[in-house]
């Protein structure tokens, strides 16, 4: 069974429809990624998942657990963290107070501290930072660090809405080795982006979306290759 | 990388525990040795009456706590703050004079304000806290009102404008009462009780709120005022935070009420719970510093202290050196008070927007800005 199943979710912004009988489902330990224009419907997409957003029909199931009505801040006790658009870091918490809060309904400390200290692994230049208030960071930094508040959680999944966006080729191209890094260790990855061609390599299978309606969907490799995708969102 | 701005306290702290301990204690002998009494007498030969004024300073100080609980650490922009501060006087009165039939032990009353003040929170909150910022402001400062005309035409329960009265002394064991009774009356041992009782009851807060900055609980304050989804993602229920905080401080600000009438021994008429003391009290934390334990006990003190210390004295100093027309207005400090808040206000919104003394989060902010 898919650890993650989208069956027939429709979503609106008060009378805008934003996502319609949208099918979907990510195994565990794969990466899955949403590509599609401004708009389509990815962010939205994610929101419903994690409880923000409340779906107007169609059922969510995740790790055998039915989703609808599930709030958001009980969404990650069942082990599925959203890193929200944006990076939304707490500015003026320092690096490590950040990382505490990602780790808000655990209660083991020694797990905790494990988890937090991979995250410097990870991410050395956060290590170095970490009394530094997390608004004095660089893009780049922010974006790392909404990355590990996520992973502070210890979830079974995670999603990621636009982790690369607005940074530096170099920051981008940490953060993609660090997501396959953590699927590698077994977290699987629900990932939206705009960078098609980075999130198509990585990911094992993708969906396009187009208008809130998912129009394709295959293996990374394939998408990568199909004509409409390369005209449409590779720029070939 | 090690020269980056670090919120981290930097040397300065030890000075500053220590200021702490010279200030508590100063605050414990000055009833017994009104030092700044005696000298401005000497020097004006006005006299001040300090002490009084320190219990009155201490109970604001209670009050703006629980303002800043819910303003400065929750983000709930709170506009009527004197409702639960009435609450807790009236608390207080029903449950000790003679009207009534419970005539309980003032330590009683003390205990029970806060609870029924917390509770008004909790209903106030639980239907309204879903409201954003200046339509929260609306629903509080209409609450506060009704509670205040409430309270002026229930004449049958809270004797209208006359206030319950009088408000027992509290008891205290016989053995406390001969070790300060020595040469004082009954009076001066009341007084003391009320005395120790407000500045006590500042400092236990003052410890409380700097355990729960570093708690996870005020930690999910800080991270809901900062971004409500952010938080949510994080797993902190945003309803349920904001309810506690917004019940906890109504219940302190009921706490302070009682503390006020027990100081008085009335409940004071209820024209004295209006808009204007809430927003005294939003004054004084957003002088001291939102979201700042100790500016808002200084706030507390300077507006207190300009109020009925500096302006009285002021006052009576410029009618004795202008004997010729002491019925004209102007030459009464005291008429100014509001020109002079207002002009405060202004220049700290201008040049020192964070507060007098921020907190360390916040003052972190500050530097960054400026470089």
């Amino acid at each position: 069974m898919a650890l993650l199943e989208l069956e027939n979710v429709s979503a609106s912004y008060g009378s805008i429809e934003a996502l319609c009988n949208i099918d979907l489902h990510v195994e565990a330990g794969e990466i899955v990624t949403l590509i599609g224009a401004n708009g389509a419907g990815k962010t939205t997409t994610l929101m419903t998942t994690s409880g923000i957003l409340r779906a107007k029909s169609g059922r969510i199931r995740f790790d055998g657990k039915d989703l609808i009505g599930v709030p958001a801040h009980e969404v990650v006790g069942l082990g599925l963290a959203h890193s929200p658009e944006g990076r939304r870091i707490f500015s003026r918490m320092t690096v490590l107070e950040n990382l505490e809060l990602g780790a808000f309904g655990r209660s083991d400390k020694e797990g905790i501290q494990k988890d937090i200290n991979r995250v410097f692994e990870l991410f050395p230049i956060l290590g170095e930072r970490r009394h530094q208030a997390g608004g004095t960071l660089s893009g780049g930094e922010q974006q790392m660090l909404a990355l590990g508040r996520a992973m502070a959680s210890r979830p079974k999944l995670l999603l990621l809405d636009e982790p690369s966006l607005g940074l530096a080729p170099l920051f981008v191209h940490r953060i993609f080795e660090v997501i396959r890094e953590l699927n590698r260790e077994g977290v699987t990855v629900l990932l939206v982006e705009q960078n098609a061609r980075m999130a198509l390599k990585l990911a094992h299978r993708g969906y396009v979306l187009e208008t809130g309606r998912i129009t394709l969907t295959d293996t990374g490799e394939n998408l990568l290759k199909n004509e409409r995708v390369q005209s449409a969102y590779l720029g070939e | 990388m090690e020269n980056a701005p670090a919120i981290r306290n930097e040397g300065g702290r030890g000075s500053r525990v220590r200021l702490a301990w010279v200030a508590l204690a100063l605050l414990v002998i000055y009833p017994f040795f009104p030092f700044l009494d005696l000298a401005v007498e000497l020097v004006t030969g006005e006299s001040l009456r300090l002490d009084r004024q320190i219990v009155s300073i201490a109970i604001f100080a209670v009050l703006a706590l629980a303002l800043n609980l819910q303003v400065g650490y929750a983000g709930l922009l709170q506009l009527g703050i004197a409702a639960f501060f009435a609450i807790g006087a009236y608390t207080t009165g029903i449950l000790t004079v003679a009207k009534y039939p419970f005539q309980l032990e003032l330590w009683g009353a003390l205990a029970a304000a806060p609870f029924v003040a917390g509770f008004a929170g909790l209903a106030l909150g639980a239907p309204t806290l879903r409201l954003r910022g200046d339509y929260l402001a609306i629903v509080t400062l209409g609450f506060a009102e009704v509670v205040r005309v409430l309270l002026i035409n229930l004449e049958g329960i809270t004797d209208g404008p006359r206030g319950l009265n009088p408000i027992p002394e509290p008891w205290l064991p016989a053995w406390l009462r001969s070790a300060v009774d020595v040469s004082a009356d009954a009076q001066r041992v009341r007084f003391l009780a009320v005395y120790f009782l407000a500045v006590g009851s500042v400092v236990a807060l003052y410890i409380t709120f700097r355990t729960l900055e570093r708690s996870k609980l005020g930690r999910s304050f800080v991270a809901l005022r900062e971004d409500e989804l952010a938080s949510a993602c994080m797993g902190v229920n945003p309803t349920r935070t904001k309810l506690i905080a917004f019940a906890a401080g109504a219940a302190i600000a009921g706490y302070a009420g009682a503390l006020y009438a027990c100081n008085l021994t009335t409940t004071a008429e209820p024209n004295t719970y209006d808009f204007n003391y809430s927003v005294m009290v939003l004054c004084c934390i957003i002088i001291g510093g939102l979201g700042s334990v100790r500016g808002a006990i200084l706030g507390a003190a300077v507006l207190l202290g300009f109020d009925n210390v500096l302006s009285p004295l002021v006052t009576k100093l410029l009618q004795r050196a202008t004997t010729s027309d002491s019925s004209n207005v102007l030459y009464s400090f005291s008429n100014w008070r509001w020109l002079i808040f207002g002009t405060a206000l202004v220049l700290i919104m201008r040049f020192r927007p964070k507060g007098l003394w921020p907190s360390e989060r916040v003052a972190a902010d500050l530097r960054e800005d400026e470089s």
